[in-house]
């Protein structure tokens, strides 16, 4: 009990959240009409605690503090970096949009860090309870990001959705907290593990109705089928830079959860659930896909695409848990950078509060924007699956480890799936380099940010697409803090 | 003999580093990139042309290069060559210069990506007939794809995004498949790796090969492409620029067939001999299909589309023989395939070059008007059909002769093959070349320019080389042929179909 004072596994998240007020601060001593230095704040901000998450990775292992909510294992060090590689971009990405969208204001920069406070503290909760407040954290500075294009009715509309639906989903993950805590008198992860492994066949229906509402809780947040239906129209209203940070961060967190609550939390009951989630994934997969074909504006495309992706990181959780861990967690980093990178070119591309809506305002983009247009590809042949980049890498590590937990049909799945994406995929690839250019070029130039932000991106998913092995292995290394 | 080391690694790296210096040349300076592009891939050439001279003419893998890539997963970078795959490599290297010279002046815009692409596809072809790790395969595999994709989409004829779209997804299909299966054989084979030679040791139970055999034999069947799968191809040989074009008869094509000798057969041996009878019939229909719509396209791109699902087929048949003289016959056969059917894509591109369009009727007396092209269509058409003496001849024989042991009833259908093919590509000849020069359009029709007949000859000279010293080929094809074919029949109590021997290839071209 000598660690119940160790505050080091928080230093992360203190970091960014004193980031956050600083930024308010400063935005409201700025005087009028002169601009706030957000951007540099909160990339100081991040890398400081990118820098803390790195120091305690090299030091030792540290075990749960403040009464067991909290630890900074290897799973958490290793997605607490993701977090906040995936917000810096996010920051570099957002000034150039948010001019051109005139919106551009401190309180986005600060809300962006405050839901990065909850990320980082969602994917360190050894207890349910501090992993709900964390999950809060996050989701409400979120509905404040997607709404931030105030002006905007598709903007206010996407804020008040993922209200709902996010309350909604909040009150079924309390229900299932609820129901595991009836059956095991604890919200701690490890004592609900040790209870259940005792626990009499009376408890059994009670344990899996729980682990039923937990997993509809967070399929809500990891936009699965049939707990999806939010995503487009949030995806679509939000600023594209949100979105971007939305899809890219959210599902490395929530996943992050997930795989703490169900491959250690509820790991004994993983012959009830395993079906459960494999049936899920199957109609995510499918859903997603299908209705992505038949999607026009490229956001909601990326949407349900990022519903599919979903799917596809739901099909290696039944899985052994050693190779469910690594297969994620590589497949969050694949599907961050390249995520990001899809929104933020979309993005990147925004001039007086206009942006490319569909594949269409794309076409000729290979000979206007070479470079633009080269970046995108590779994201959205990342996203297909095919090597030599990083999703591919992802993909058959997923599907390899489905294979391996005896599930074949969900890799079947999965692939099959993967190539109906290559439709609606390519037909961006298309538009950019095989049809001509249609009118006059509406879009801006690249803003320097993100064209670094865009770089980095095109870099990770390439190099991890082809020298796969540290991260796969870190991956795994991370993942033995679970078993 | 001094030999370059990692010779095999260089001759991927060498397209590789070409596209990058392609790439970062300015955009402007198209002929730079051209020449680029043509130095690059003739400097591929002549490294590959160390692999034959060191190569020895006994079985197993050669020049082998191994690199831990992923550990965890027993996945390495693994490479060498073997008697089924060093003809295939040299036919890549020799047609990718070809291809580059043959499209200096047709392509006009956007040249620099152009090489790019094609430099890019170099590497990958040659990545697939040297992976010997299933991982690494697959990605070369795969990877492929995006420049044929693009070579398609961006530079074809009028429906080519139909096309290129087409050609993506019934591959990407096909392969996707084979990933599945692969990942069952990992798990399934206990021996914790993707490397090939490997897992050829130690098959896996033959109730399980013959799904794994099926999840690879579609892949590879797409590619071929084998009757039912070949609808891609007519939509994307036609639609592809003459260069595309080329190489997806040429080149890629092969690798459905190389992918069966090389994965499906020994990896599944039990399964492969048990539905040996499947791919040989519909191999035999293909010949009979392919052939019999050729007969009848207007369209000389067409024809020579289709005719390739027949030629095809005969290498499917004798691939399905599972006897050494027919795996070497179909070997040889692809090599033909790749050169004769090569140069006829170059051949009606510049044809279509000259007068932009392709129906056969739109021609007639062009014999006048283009003597040499004449002379060399001829050729290649011999060839195409053939005809002993030409390279066509030696493959067909060989085949014919290693499927007898299998199933002689199949091998007179197969035959037909042979007699309608001649029917087809010398109706063809008849309706383009003979009769009077009647369109007032093809008067005056400029002959082969010298660049044109320095594409061509280097193929219409190989087509006689190869039909008149075959065993200069076939030796080196043969002792990895005898393997593969002893591998397999060592997992059944039945003998061997056609004993497994010296192939009568000498005789047959004497």
């Amino acid at each position: 009990m000598n660690q119940l004072l160790d505050l080091r596994p928080v230093v992360p998240a203190a970091i960014v959240a004193l980031t956050g007020v600083v930024v308010l601060l400063a935005q409201a001593f700025t005087p009028r009409g002169e601009r706030a230095p957000s951007v540099a704040l909160s990339l100081a901000g991040l890398l400081g605690a990118l820098v803390s998450v790195l120091l305690l990775a090299s030091g030792p292992a540290r075990g749960a503090v403040l009464a067991g909510a909290l630890a900074a294992d290897g799973l958490a060090l290793f997605l607490q970096a993701v977090i906040l590689v995936v917000a810096m971009l996010s920051v570099l990405l957002s000034p150039g949009y948010l001019q051109s969208s005139g919106i551009e204001r401190g309180e986005h920069y600060a809300l962006l860090l405050f839901s990065v406070v909850g990320m980082l503290g969602l994917v360190s909760s050894l207890e349910l309870v501090s992993m709900f407040v964390a999950l809060e954290i996050m989701s409400v500075a979120l509905y404040g990001l997607a709404g931030f294009d105030r002006t905007r009715p598709e903007s206010q509309e996407s804020a008040l959705k993922y209200f709902v639906t996010g309350s909604f989903a909040s009150a079924f993950l309390l229900y299932g907290i609820a129901l595991v805590y009836g059956v095991t008198g604890s919200t701690s992860l490890e004592r609900v593990t040790r209870a259940l492994g005792v626990a009499g066949p009376d408890a059994l229906p009670l344990a899996v109705l729980g682990t039923a509402l937990l997993l509809v809780g967070f399929g809500f947040k990891v936009a699965s089928v049939p707990f999806h239906m939010w995503t487009p129209d949030v995806y679509e209203g939000a600023p594209t830079t949100v979105t971007a940070f939305m899809s890219a961060g959210v599902k490395a967190a929530a996943f992050g959860a997930l795989l703490r609550v169900f491959d250690a939390g509820l790991v004994s009951l993983a012959g009830h659930w395993q079906p459960l989630v494999a049936a899920l994934a199957i109609v995510t997969m499918l859903v997603g896909n299908f209705a992505a074909l038949a999607q026009t504006s490229l956001k909601r495309l990326l949407a349900y695409s990022s519903i599919a992706h979903a799917g596809y990181l739901m099909s290696a959780l039944v899985a052994p848990p050693a190779l469910a861990v690594e297969a994620i967690l590589f497949y969050l980093v694949a599907y961050a950078a390249v995520n990001l990178g899809a929104f933020g070119a979309i993005a990147a591309l925004a001039r007086d509060g206009r942006e490319p809506l569909s594949a269409a305002d794309l076409a000729g983009l290979s000979e206007r924007r070479p470079l633009l247009a080269a970046a995108l590809s590779v994201f959205l042949v990342s996203l297909t699956g095919i090597p030599v980049t990083a999703g591919f890498v992802g993909k058959f590590y997923l599907f390899g480890a489905a294979v391996a937990g005896g599930w074949v049909a969900l890799a079947l799945v999965g692939v099959l799936t993967s190539v109906v994406s290559a439709y609606y995929y390519l037909r961006i690839v298309v538009a950019m380099y095989m049809e001509a250019p249609l009118g006059e070029d509406r879009f801006g130039r690249v803003p320097p940010a993100a064209a670094l932000a865009l770089t980095l991106s095109v870099m990770t998913t390439l190099a991890f697409g082809i020298w796969p092995a540290p991260v796969l292995s870190l991956a795994r290394f991370a993942g033995r803090s679970l078993l | 003999m001094p030999h370059i080391p990692h010779l095999v690694s260089l001759l991927v790296a060498l397209p590789l580093a070409g596209a990058l210096v392609v790439a970062l040349t300015p955009r402007a300076a198209e002929t730079l990139a051209k020449r680029v592009g043509l130095g690059v891939s003739f400097a591929t050439f002549l490294a590959s042309l160390q692999l034959v001279s060191g190569f020895k003419d006994v079985a197993g893998y050669q020049f082998e290069e191994r690199l831990a890539w992923i550990p965890s997963w027993g996945i390495s970078y693994h490479v060498g060559v073997d008697g089924l795959s060093l003809w295939l490599v040299i036919l890549t290297t020799f047609l990718t210069p070809l291809c580059l010279l043959g499209s200096w002046s047709q392509i006009h815009s956007r040249v620099r990506e152009f090489v790019l692409f094609m430099l890019l596809l170099e590497a990958g072809m040659i990545g697939v007939f040297v992976a010997l790790d299933l991982f690494l395969f697959y990605v070369f595999w795969e990877a492929m794809l995006i420049p044929m994709y693009f070579l398609i989409g961006i530079w074809g004829h009028e429906r080519r995004i139909y096309a290129a779209v087409k050609f993506f997804l019934y591959t990407f299909a096909g392969s996707v498949l084979m990933l599945v299966a692969f990942l069952v054989l990992y798990r399934a084979s206990g021996a914790w790796t993707f490397d090939i030679p490997a897992l050829v040791v130690s098959p896996v139970a033959p109730a399980l090969q013959t799904w794994l055999f099926l999840g690879c034999a579609v892949a590879f069947a797409i590619k071929v492409p084998m009757f039912p799968f070949h609808t891609w191809l007519p939509d994307a040989h036609v639609e592809a620029p003459t260069a595309g074009s080329v190489i997806l008869a040429g080149v890629l094509l092969k690798m459905g067939g190389y992918g069966f000798l090389r994965l499906a057969i020994p990896l599944f041996p039990d399964a492969a001999q048990r539905l040996a009878p499947l791919v040989a019939v519909l191999a035999v229909v293909g010949i009979v299909y392919g052939a019999l719509v050729s007969l009848v396209q207007p369209d000389l791109k067409k024809l020579v589309a289709y005719s390739s699902v027949s030629h095809l087929g005969f290498v499917m048949l004798g691939i399905a023989a599972l006897s050494t003289i027919g795996v070497t016959g179909a070997v040889y056969q692809m090599l033909n395939h790749g050169i004769s059917t090569g140069a006829l894509f170059f051949l009606v591109g510049m044809l279509y070059d000259r007068r932009h369009t392709r129906l056969i009727s739109e021609f007639g007396g062009l014999r006048q008007a283009m003597p040499w092209y004449f002379a060399l269509f001829l050729l290649i058409s011999l060839s195409s059909i053939a005809v002993p003496g030409t390279n066509g001849f030696v493959g067909e024989f060989l085949i014919l002769l290693g499927a007898w042991g299998f199933s002689p009833r199949l091998v007179a259908f197969a035959s037909l093959g042979v007699i309608l093919a001649a029917a087809y590509v010398l109706w063809m000849v008849k309706r383009v070349f003979y009769g009077e020069l009647k369109n007032p359009k093809n008067q005056g029709l400029p002959d082969l320019s010298p660049r044109e007949v320095a594409v061509l000859l280097p193929l219409v000279a190989l087509a006689i080389l190869m039909g008149v010293l075959s065993p200069l080929f076939t030796r080196r094809i043969e002792p990895a042929a005898d393997a593969l074919v002893r591998q397999v029949h060592q997992h059944t109590l039945k003998a061997p179909a056609v004993a497994p021997g010296s192939t009568p290839a000498g005789e047959a071209s004497r």
